[in-house]
């Protein structure tokens, strides 16, 4: 059995005081083995993006432990923790935040440019990178003039250049229509296959959670089993295969109808 | 980051909105160019200065004169007599004079090595070996040692030599000034009675003739001009002999002993100054208004620095999702204030040296207008209005991209504690 190199225990996140005062996590506890991929799933507002900052370090709970590798990350100092972010993690966004002024090129290689390394080193490390994708031809474009599946790719490569062990995507499909969200999930999953690298992917996609190792339901800030989470695919989203746990709920925001019709639900929810 | 990758990012960032940062370093352009030209007019007349003064006597010399005596209050009223301390002895402008007894004095004091009565010799006429004779003013011979000489030596102090300028020597009939050293003159000179007799002295140099004029005129030394003196009092009745000195000039060798020297003077109703005092106070006055000026150069640059935590707040705030992004990815606070403020002293470099350059050409096209041939002040000889110290202008940039610095703190501070999660947040 690999290790886990990612572990929670008892989290709790509070935003607020007083009247304000509102529990996002509730106290979970999970771990993540290495290689492993992993959907959270539930429905918007449960809490995903709040573990998920948690665990990538991006923010501190209010109660509970982290743990890297088995080291909870209490014990790290500030720029042990900047280090870490930036040669072991690598992050998916729903917004793909490019920088428009820059080349593909440019916007891949940021997180080597922060690393310090030299710009020999970056474009070559990034090229590669482009490569994997088959995105080397548009590394001199400006960011702004690739399509929204390139896009996302481009952010892929720009996670996946340091070397990562572990990828983070936040709805990395809520703004692509499903057929450039299949292209995005077979390289998440490609890259977990061939490179080893842990997947942790937060979604209300039940097709993509699906296609994890192992789903983790979410609702109101608690681990809850999935029958009890309000997110699993509709009857009428069904595309043939079963829902994880077999159970039916209805998605209360799908009109029914088709995949793409849900995707693009999926888009306007999560830019709202 | 490395640095070098800090201020490259921070200049395609302040080149990416044109049209902001251009205005900006408008601003601080229009405060470096005025601090240029305000400094500027400083040194030029400051130079000046050295070039007028230049040569006024040496450092060591102290320059006594009488302190009035006079009670303060209304000098035109009649002032009564006192038989006991009989009439102040005044010269024509209505100076004290030094007396004997205050020469005597002066030399007492501890630290003067010598002291030389200024006295004022009028002779008829100066001859040179070919008979022409030319009228005549003498120069002062403490001045000696400070004349540039272009050629032969200071006459000395005891002998019965005399400096002539290098126009003289033309008109002497002399080739060259070297020809003119170890010529003779004759200086004649009447005394009381109306008798003139002539005193002849070699000439031991030729003097180049400075800006401040010094060097223009004939100088003997001080052995001969006594002697020249002694004969021109000849007649007086026995007391009446000298009606006392406008000046003295006192050797104090010791640069250390001067102030005391001063304080001893102003105890015995004297006032000793040296040329440094002298030219201090013009000194003074022209560096205090070039400080008023520059104070308003500082002004504006105050007002630009606004315009630059206007300008980073603007874009810390449009670029809130970018340096989320960058937090997320690893760029520690520091890195992230530092490439902010990079920005900023970047446009303060931006500004000041094209300020500083354009101000420099302005200041110098400027003065070669006004100064130069046929500029309205082309008759004030060697005036300059604009002098270049390079150190100062180099200070100038400097103090810019300091307030730059400065100024851009806050910003950069701003973004520097933005939270990575808030600023990725979708909206
Ligand atoms: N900074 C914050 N301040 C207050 N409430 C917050 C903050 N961030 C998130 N929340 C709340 O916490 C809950 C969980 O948020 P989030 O983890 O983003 O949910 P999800 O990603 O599952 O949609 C939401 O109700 C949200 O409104
Ligand atoms: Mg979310």
């Amino acid at each position: 059995m690999e290790p886990a190199v990612l572990e929670t225990e008892n989290l709790v996140k509070v935003y607020g005081r007083g009247a304000n005062r509102f529990d996002a996590l509730k106290g979970l506890t999970l771990d993540i083995k290495r290689g492993e991929s992993v959907a959270v799933i539930g429905k918007s507002g449960s809490g995903k993006s709040t573990l998920m900052h948690l665990m990538a370090l991006l923010d501190r709970p209010s109660q509970g432990v982290v743990a890297l590798n088995g080291r909870p990350v209490s014990e790290l100092k500030n720029k042990e923790i900047h280090k870490l972010r930036n040669e072991s993690f690598g992050f998916v966004f729903q917004q793909f935040f490019l920088n428009p002024n820059q080349t593909v090129l440019e916007n891949v290689v940021l997180p080597l440019k922060i690393a310090g390394l030299s710009k020999r080193e970056r474009n070559r490390r990034g090229l590669e990178a482009l490569e994997l994708l088959e995105m080397a031809d548009k590394a001199k474009n400006k960011a702004t003039d690739l399509s929204g599946g390139q896009k996302q790719r481009a952010c892929i490569a720009r996670a996946l250049v340091t070397n990562p062990s572990v990828i983070f995507a936040d709805e990395p499909t809520g703004n692509l229509d499903s057929k450039t969200s299949e292209v995005v999930e077979n390289i998440l999953f490609g890259l977990q296959r061939d490179r080893g690298i842990t997947l942790v992917i937060v979604t209300h996609d039940d097709d993509l959670a699906a296609k994890c190792d192992r789903q983790i339901y979410l609702k109101d800030g608690l681990i809850v089993a999935p029958e009890q989470s309000n997110t699993a695919r509709s009857e009428a989203a069904s595309s043939g295969e079963p829902a994880p746990s077999g159970q039916e709920a209805t998605e209360p925001w799908a009109g029914g109808g088709s995949t793409a019709s849900r995707a693009s639900e999926l888009g306007k929810e999560g830019n709202r | 980051m490395k640095a070098v990758d800090v201020v490259t990012t921070a200049l395609g960032n302040t080149m990416r909105s044109k049209a902001r940062t251009f205005l900006t370093v408008i601003a601080i352009f229009i405060g470096a160019f005025t601090l240029t030209l305000t400094s500027g007019l400083g040194v030029g007349i400051n130079s000046y200065i050295d070039r007028l003064v230049q040569g006024f006597g040496d450092q060591q010399q102290l320059y006594v004169q009488k302190t009035s005596s006079q009670q303060s209050g209304n000098a035109n009223e009649p002032q009564a007599y006192d038989p006991e301390k009989g009439a102040d002895k005044q010269g024509q402008f209505g100076m004290s004079l030094l007396s004997e007894k205050d020469i005597e004095q002066i030399g007492n004091i501890d630290g003067v090595e010598s002291v030389e009565p200024v006295v004022a010799v009028s002779p008829s006429y100066l001859e040179g070996e070919n008979g022409d004779q030319f009228q005549v003013q003498l120069g002062y011979p403490s001045d000696v040692n400070s004349y540039e000489y272009a050629a032969g030596e200071a006459p000395g102090h005891d002998k019965d030599e005399i400096t002539i300028p290098t126009t003289w020597a033309d008109s002497l009939g002399y080739d060259k000034p070297e020809d003119a050293v170890g010529g003779k003159v004759k200086i004649a000179v009447s005394n009381v009675t109306g008798e003139e007799k002539t005193f002849e002295a070699t000439i031991s140099g030729v003097t180049e003739i400075m800006l401040s004029n010094q060097g223009a005129q004939p100088t003997p030394s001080s052995a001969f001009n006594d002697r020249l003196y002694d004969y021109q009092q000849e007649g007086l009745p026995e007391g009446a002999q000298t009606d006392g000195y406008a000046m003295a000039v006192a050797d104090v060798p010791d640069l250390g002993k001067q102030s005391e020297v001063k304080k001893s003077l102003t105890e015995d109703g004297m006032l000793g100054m040296t040329v440094e005092d002298q030219i201090g106070t013009i000194r003074g006055i022209i560096n205090a208004v070039t400080w008023i000026l520059n104070g308003f150069a500082l002004i504006a640059l105050l007002a630009a620095a606004f315009g630059i935590v206007n300008t980073l707040l603007m874009s810390v705030q449009e670029r809130t999702r970018e340096i989320g992004l960058m937090k997320a990815l690893g760029m520690s606070p520091g890195k992230i204030f530092g490439l902010f403020s990079s920005e900023a002293v970047l446009i303060g470099l931006l500004g000041s040296v094209i300020g500083v350059g354009v101000g420099v050409v302005v200041g110098t096209v400027a003065n070669a207008l006004l100064t130069g041939e046929g500029g309205a002040l082309s008759n004030v000889a060697g005036l300059s209005l604009y002098g270049i110290a390079p150190l100062q202008l180099v200070g100038i940039v400097l103090l810019i991209m300091l307030i730059a610095f400065i100024a851009g703190t806050l910003p950069a501070a701003r973004a520097a504690r933005k939270d990575p999660i808030e600023a990725l947040r979708y909206e």
